[in-house]
This record gives C-alpha cells, sequence and structure tokens, in this order.
C-alpha cells in the first residue's frame, strides 16, 4: 500500500471514529451510557496517543488538508443523515457547528495574532439582531442576509479598532469586556430593538423554501427541519474550517504569529503590527456575525439575556480548552462546553459545577488544551520521515 | 453448572420484565424552570412543588407519573434548547414550564410547533398568553396587569401621593414600570421620577442620592429579589424614609433573610391567594415538609403545584395523548386547585386572578388585612 492510501484510511477511519462517538453523544440519554462513553473516549484518546495513532492521523491530515476537511464534512452529513428525525439532537448539533465558526474567528483573533477578545458573543449578538432587524424590514434574500450580518458585526467591530491599538495585554482584554456589557445594556433600553423582551426572528427561507418545514420523504418517515440548519452551519463551519487553515500556511498566517510572539521583533523586520491586527479582529468578527445570523434564525427568538458576559468567557474557554491556536481542537472542545451542560440535566442544579470542575481537570492534565496546536508546516508533510 | 447459572439469570429476567409490565403505564410531565443562576431559588421551589405534585398523585392514579425537570438558566437560548428536548420527546405529554417570562416569550413557539400543552407557573409577561394564538399554551398564575392595577389603587387608598419609580431593566421590571405607571396615574397618583437599574447592578448611590432630593413618599420597586435586597439596604444608609413597595419578584423568603429587620414594612403584591388561605394550602405546606425537600417552595410553588396537579388531572380524564390533553386543559372552567378556581379564558390565561396585598411584620410575609399594620398598632412610614 502506498503512503498516500495509507493516509486516507487513517483519515477514514479517525472520522467514522469521530463521527460514531459524537452520534451516541448526541443520542444516548441513559447517564450510565453516556458515563460509559466518557470513559471509554478518555481510555481510547489514550491510548490511540501512546500508540502514536493520534499523531499518524494529524500527520495524514497536514499531508492531505483538503481530503481531510472533505472526509469530515462526509462524516458530519452522515451523522446528520443518521440523526434526521432527532430534533433536538439535531439542534445540538448545529449549535455545535456555529459554536464551532465563532471560536475559530476567536482563533485568528487570540490564536493567531494574539487579541485576546472578551466579547465574543456580542459580535454574535450583532449578527443575530441584524439578522432579525433585516428579515423583518427589508426583502434581501435570506443568504444576503448572512453574510450582511457578518459584515456588520465586522463594521461595528472596527469601532473598537482605535482603543485596541492603543491598549495591550489585559488593558485590550477590558476593552472588549467594557463592549461586551455595553452591548447588552444597550439592547435593554432600546425598545426600538425589542428591549429586554427580546425579538422574533423569521425562518429562514431560500428561494421560496422555508427551512422551517420538516422534510416529508414519505414511506421513510420524515426529516427533521432542524436537519436543514444542522446541514447550513455544518458547511459553514466547514468553510471556516478551510478559511483558517488556508490562512493559517499562508504567509498572512506567518505575520500574524510574528505579531502575536513579539509585536517589536515583528514591526522592527517591517511587518506592519497595526494592520494585521485589525484584520484579525474584523475577520474574526466577521465569522462570529454570520454564526449568529444562522443561530437567530434557527431559534427563532433573541433577547438580551442569550448574550451574557458569561458566554463570552464559554467561547474563550472553547478555545483554550481545544488549544490555542489549533482549529482542529475547537471541534471536540466545542463539543464538550455545548453539549456536555445539557446531557447533565440529570443531576440538574448541580451540573454546572460539575461541568467546571471537568474543565480544570482536563486542563490539570492536558495543559495546553484537548489537542494543542503543531509545529508550523510551511509545507504539506513538512518534517516526514 | 454454567448452562444452569444462565438459565437462572434468563429466568429472573423474565419475572422482572413480566412484573414490570403488570404495573402501571409510565407517563411523563416535563418542569422547565431555573435550577441555577440568580433566581434558582425560585425554580428549585417550583420543581419540589411540582415533584410534590407528582409523588401525590402516584399513589392513587391509573398511570405512574414521572417528572422531567430541566434547567432554562433563566436564558431564552437555553430555553429554547431544552423546550425543543421536552417537546421533540414524544414520551413527555405535557410540561409546567418557565418562572422567567423572556424565555417563555421565547419558547412558545416550539411548544406550538411541536403540539405539547404546557401550562406557565411562574412568568407574568400578559403577552406570554395574550401575544399569540396559540392553544397549546396556558398560564396558572396572573398577569402582571392584574397585579399592578390592584397595587395602584390600594396605596392610592392609603393616602399616599408621590412616587417614585426604580425598575430593573429586564422585561419584568420594565412592564411593571410600564403597568403600574398606567395604573398610578389613571388613578390620581403622581410619579416624579423613574430611575431604569440592571438587575445585577451593586450600586445604587447614584440613583438613590436623587431619590433622597425627590423626596417622594413611595419608592416602588420593580424587579427581583436579590436586586431588591440591594437598594432596600443602601436606602437605609442615604437614610431615605419611604415605604418600599416592591412587586411579585421580591415575595420570596430570600428577601426577608437578605435584609433581616429592615424588611420591615416592605409591601408586595402578588397574584392568587395566600396558601393559608386556602382549602389545599394547609396540607400542601405540610406535605411538602414531610417530603424533605432541600429548599422552600417559594412563592410560586404552589402555582407550579397546581399547575402539576391540573395535567395530572386532564391525563387521568383523557388518557396520556398531547392533543386530548390539551383540549381537556383549553375547557378547564371553575376547577378547583389549592390556588383558587382555574379558568382558563380563550387564549388560555386562568382568569381567576385574585391578587394578594402582603407587609412584612416581624420576619415574615403576612397579608395585610391580618396585620398589625392593618389594624393600627403599626404604622408604615409616612402614613
Amino acid at each position: 500500500m502506498t503512503p498516500g492510501k495509507r493516509d486516507f484510511r487513517a483519515l477514514i477511519v479517525a472520522a467514522g471514529l469521530a463521527a460514531l462517538f459524537v452520534v451516541l453523544f448526541l443520542h444516548l440519554e441513559a447517564q450510565w451510557a453516556i458515563a460509559l462513553l466518557a470513559l471509554g473516549l478518555v481510555l481510547g484518546l489514550y491510548f490511540a496517543v501512546r500508540a502514536g495513532l493520534l499523531a499518524r492521523v494529524q500527520a495524514a491530515a497536514s499531508h492531505h488538508p483538503r481530503a481531510a476537511i472533505a472526509i469530515n464534512t462526509i462524516a458530519g452529513i452522515a451523522i446528520i443523515a443518521v440523526l434526521r428525525e432527532e430534533h433536538f439532537a439535531l439542534l445540538m448539533l448545529a449549535t455545535v457547528c456555529l459554536f464551532v465558526t465563532v471560536c475559530l474567528g476567536l482563533t485568528i483573533q487570540f490564536g493567531y495574532a494574539g487579541i485576546v477578545n472578551f466579547s465574543g458573543i456580542a459580535f454574535f449578538g450583532i449578527g443575530a439582531y441584524t439578522t432579525a432587524v433585516l428579515t423583518a424590514h427589508s426583502a434581501i434574500p435570506h443568504l444576503l442576509i448572512i453574510i450582511v450580518s457578518g459584515l456588520v458585526s465586522g463594521l461595528i467591530g472596527s469601532l473598537l479598532i482605535l482603543p485596541m491599538l492603543r491598549t495591550r495585554g489585559h488593558y485590550a482584554a477590558l476593552v472588549t469586556i467594557a463592549f461586551g456589557i455595553l452591548f447588552r445594556t444597550f439592547l435593554e433600553v432600546n425598545d426600538t430593538l425589542g428591549g429586554p423582551q427580546g425579538l422574533k426572528v423569521e425562518g429562514m427561507r431560500i428561494l421560496g423554501w422555508s427551512l422551517n418545514d420538516n422534510i416529508s420523504l414519505g414511506p421513510l418517515g420524515t426529516v427533521s427541519f432542524y436537519a436543514s440548519y444542522a446541514m447550513l452551519a455544518l458547511f459553514v463551519a466547514a468553510a471556516a474550517f478551510t478559511l483558517i487553515k488556508r490562512l493559517e500556511r499562508s504567509w498572512i498566517g506567518l505575520n500574524l504569529d510574528a505579531v502575536r510572539t513579539d509585536e517589536t521583533a515583528a514591526a522592527s523586520f517591517g511587518i506592519d503590527v497595526p494592520r494585521w491586527k485589525i484584520f484579525a479582529f474584523t475577520a474574526g468578527n466577521c465569522l462570529a456575525g454570520v454564526a449568529g445570523a444562522i443561530y437567530a434564525m434557527m431559534s427563532g427568538y433573541i433577547a438580551p439575556a442569550s448574550f451574557n458576559f458569561g458566554d463570552s468567557l464559554l467561547l474563550v474557554s472553547i478555545v483554550l480548552l481545544g488549544g490555542s491556536g489549533s482549529a482542529l481542537g475547537v471541534l471536540p472542545a466545542a463539543l464538550l462546553v455545548v453539549v456536555l451542560p445539557e446531557k447533565l440535566q440529570i443531576i440538574q442544579e448541580y451540573r454546572l459545577l460539575l461541568f467546571a470542575v471537568l474543565v480544570i481537570l482536563i486542563l490539570r492534565f492536558r495543559p495546553d488544551g484537548l489537542l494543542p496546536r503543531t509545529m508550523r508546516e510551511y509545507l504539506p508533510g513538512w518534517g516526514r520521515k | 453448572m454454567n448452562f444452569k447459572f444462565v438459565a437462572l439469570i434468563a429466568t429472573f429476567a423474565t419475572l422482572v420484565f413480566a412484573g414490570c409490565s403488570s404495573e402501571k403505564e409510565a407517563v411523563k410531565i416535563a418542569f422547565i424552570g431555573p435550577l441555577t443562576g440568580g433566581v434558582s431559588a425560585n425554580g428549585l421551589g417550583g420543581r419540589n412543588s411540582a415533584d410534590l405534585a407528582v409523588r401525590l398523585r402516584n399513589a392513587d392514579s391509573k398511570y405512574t407519573y414521572e417528572l422531567v425537570a430541566l434547567d432554562d438558566e433563566c436564558k431564552p437560548n437555553i430555553g429554547v434548547q431544552v423546550a425543543t428536548k421536552a417537546a421533540a420527546d414524544n414520551d413527555i405529554i405535557a410540561g409546567v414550564t418557565h418562572y422567567c417570562s423572556a424565555v417563555a416569550m421565547g419558547t412558545v413557539d416550539v411548544y406550538h410547533r411541536f403540539g405539547l400543552p404546557v401550562i406557565v407557573w411562574g412568568a407574568v409577561l400578559p403577552e406570554i398568553t395574550y401575544g399569540n394564538d396559540y392553544k397549546e399554551v396556558h398560564r396558572v398564575n396572573g398577569t402582571m396587569i392584574n397585579q399592578n392595577e390592584v397595587a395602584a389603587q390600594f396605596m392610592i387608598e392609603q393616602g399616599y401621593k408621590t412616587w417614585v419609580i426604580i425598575h430593573d431593566t429586564t422585561d419584568y421590571g420594565k412592564g411593571h414600570n410600564r403597568y403600574f405607571s398606567k395604573s398610578l396615574v389613571a388613578q390620581g397618583g403622581q410619579i416624579i421620577g423613574t430611575f431604569g437599574v440592571s438587575a445585577d447592578q451593586q450600586d445604587f448611590n447614584a440613583e438613590l442620592t436623587k431619590v433622597k432630593q425627590l423626596n417622594p413618599e413611595v419608592i416602588y420597586f420593580g424587579g427581583l429579589a436579590p436586586t431588591g435586597v440591594r437598594l432596600r439596604s443602601q436606602m437605609e444608609k442615604l437614610g431615605i424614609n419611604a415605604v418600599f413597595q416592591g412587586t411579585s419578584g421580591i415575595v420570596s423568603d430570600a428577601f426577608i433573610e437578605g435584609l433581616g429587620p429592615l424588611s420591615e414594612g416592605v409591601l408586595a403584591f402578588r397574584e392568587g391567594a395566600p396558601l393559608e388561605k386556602l382549602p389545599g394550602g394547609q396540607q400542601f405546606t405540610s406535605k411538602y415538609q414531610s417530603q424533605d425537600y432541600g429548599e422552600p417552595p417559594e412563592a410560586y410553588g404552589a402555582f407550579a403545584f397546581a399547575a402539576a396537579d391540573l395535567i395530572i388531572d386532564a391525563i387521568e380524564e383523557v388518557g396520556p395523548d398531547r392533543s386530548a390533553v390539551m383540549q381537556q386543559l383549553n375547557s378547564t372552567r371553575d376547577h378547583e386547585s389549592i390556588v383558587g378556581l382555574i379558568t382558563f379564558d380563550d387564549r388560555g390565561q386562568n382568569t381567576v386572578a385574585v391578587i394578594t396585598r402582603y407587609v412584612i411584620q416581624d420576619g415574615k410575609w403576612v397579608v395585610w388585612d391580618d396585620s398589625e399594620y392593618a389594624q393600627g398598632t403599626r404604622k408604615l412610614p409616612r402614613s
């Protein structure tokens, strides 16, 4: 077997196993089954790391970046196909995909350019509110609205550029925290945007086809309307993933890394530091806005209470849990942070406590995150024996 | 030997399964409320009360009821998630749902889409039942419109003339501000200042310094207990001598615990008659205490109990079928419950909304008419 074929086989097996895990994780309800699954995951990962299987998969993915993304997207479609009748599981899956998109945006900001953003959920919210207003008061096609919402997020984010460029480190973080709180307070006192009660958002329509209708397959049963949203969210997440993987490997990524590691050194080598900071910040916010737009149409209702400072922290924790700057790490981290609190509903008021303990434990044993960012590779398959 | 062991297990398993099938059919009811976060006291009290209804009824019912409690965190997005979870689960026949108004507003569409009949047990925003035409949505507690009409009328009768309104900027606080201001002005009261504060604000010195200059007779507070506790204690520090008039959101034991003696003479208004005045109230309190729940039922526990009880009545009557239960609930007229008679109008709103006036006396919420304030032995400030 040629090395190329072995790579593909490794990728397909890994994607298949991951998909199986996601399906089981979303589908299972019994507590013992979830506990067993979590244990299986930890043991499986442990032995995969010990046997060097994970490293092999990662090497294969870096050798064939396009194939890796294609195989994973197909795996995602397979998950949706398996869960086609499960409304709740699909809602969670779509939410995970959208959170992945936002966190990939944060990865550009935080992981690459080193800009701390504690108001991620505010930009998500700007996208959601833009969508709510545009669907209600304009005839712009809904697919276009998603893009416009992303741009509006980037535009409003540019208000922060000046203070962000003049501050550094903790002070820059403070600027974003202030903006997040400002955003929420603004929504609460602003009655034209629904005030604290929030706004209803129309479901999405593409060329007259409403995504809010279940799809009937005749004798094969019906497909939940959430499947359409999950599919859309999956494609958006896959596109965002492709984008930032390409970005990482390009000269843009190289510049961003230089800016993060040492601003002074970067500047003395002729890199325009403010320019790259503005680029990373705006690009990240646009991704957040796009995700927010789809989320608003999917959940059908948005209110300021959904865009708390705590939610921004959750986004940051997904990025850190996955491994700062690691696009791949965002996937398991988002799955964990979004779905686990839902799965722990049975222990009710103690679930957030347990969830927090779990996050601390993971970081205790994997301080660089679940899947830390690997060494930069200048060429596909760099350093391969 | 091995074979015998397997056979033994198989026999045992058969017996167990046979035993199960001869039992009553299991029926699930969802409870959704804030089990974590700032208003979790009310959510936990509501959950325990709904759970109590299920436990009591399971003793002699056609079906075995099981309560599935879910946490909405008082956030609309989480609310939509758990509502979808409950509504998409075909084993769940009906739901006792939501304390927070914004969450209920976001989830009614979900219930309508999936055809899950629900009874709201705590959220007071009028639009939840009146803002849509969904047959699935019902509510046992009254709305903030009724509450504020009574509140305004009562305070005018006591002879007060000037108010300052402080409300939190959530839907709850803003709604109360809107409806109270409307009723008060219509009945001749004068509002000399209105302040919106955020629900998690810690320091009210800026607002209260202005209030001190305005010197109102009454401070009306539209918001929940944690904010109310901070506001009332900071009022004292600035030496503001005014009546503290609250809304249903502060009627909880946590409010009194947070303030201690400072809570004396605080007024509040709430839908529904007090427990001890109701035929089933005494029984509810004693049964609740006998179950060893960690938390008190809080102000809306009785509503959650009544809602769960009403659902169980409907299921006993028509069987575990969502649309039949929904129709049964829609036709509820003069149904006896521990919160008084329940009659749903064509929007599913309970129209028999009794509003009770409360005053805190010696660290307890006392019904106004029974208090020493009403008898004249104690006096509110400035009356």
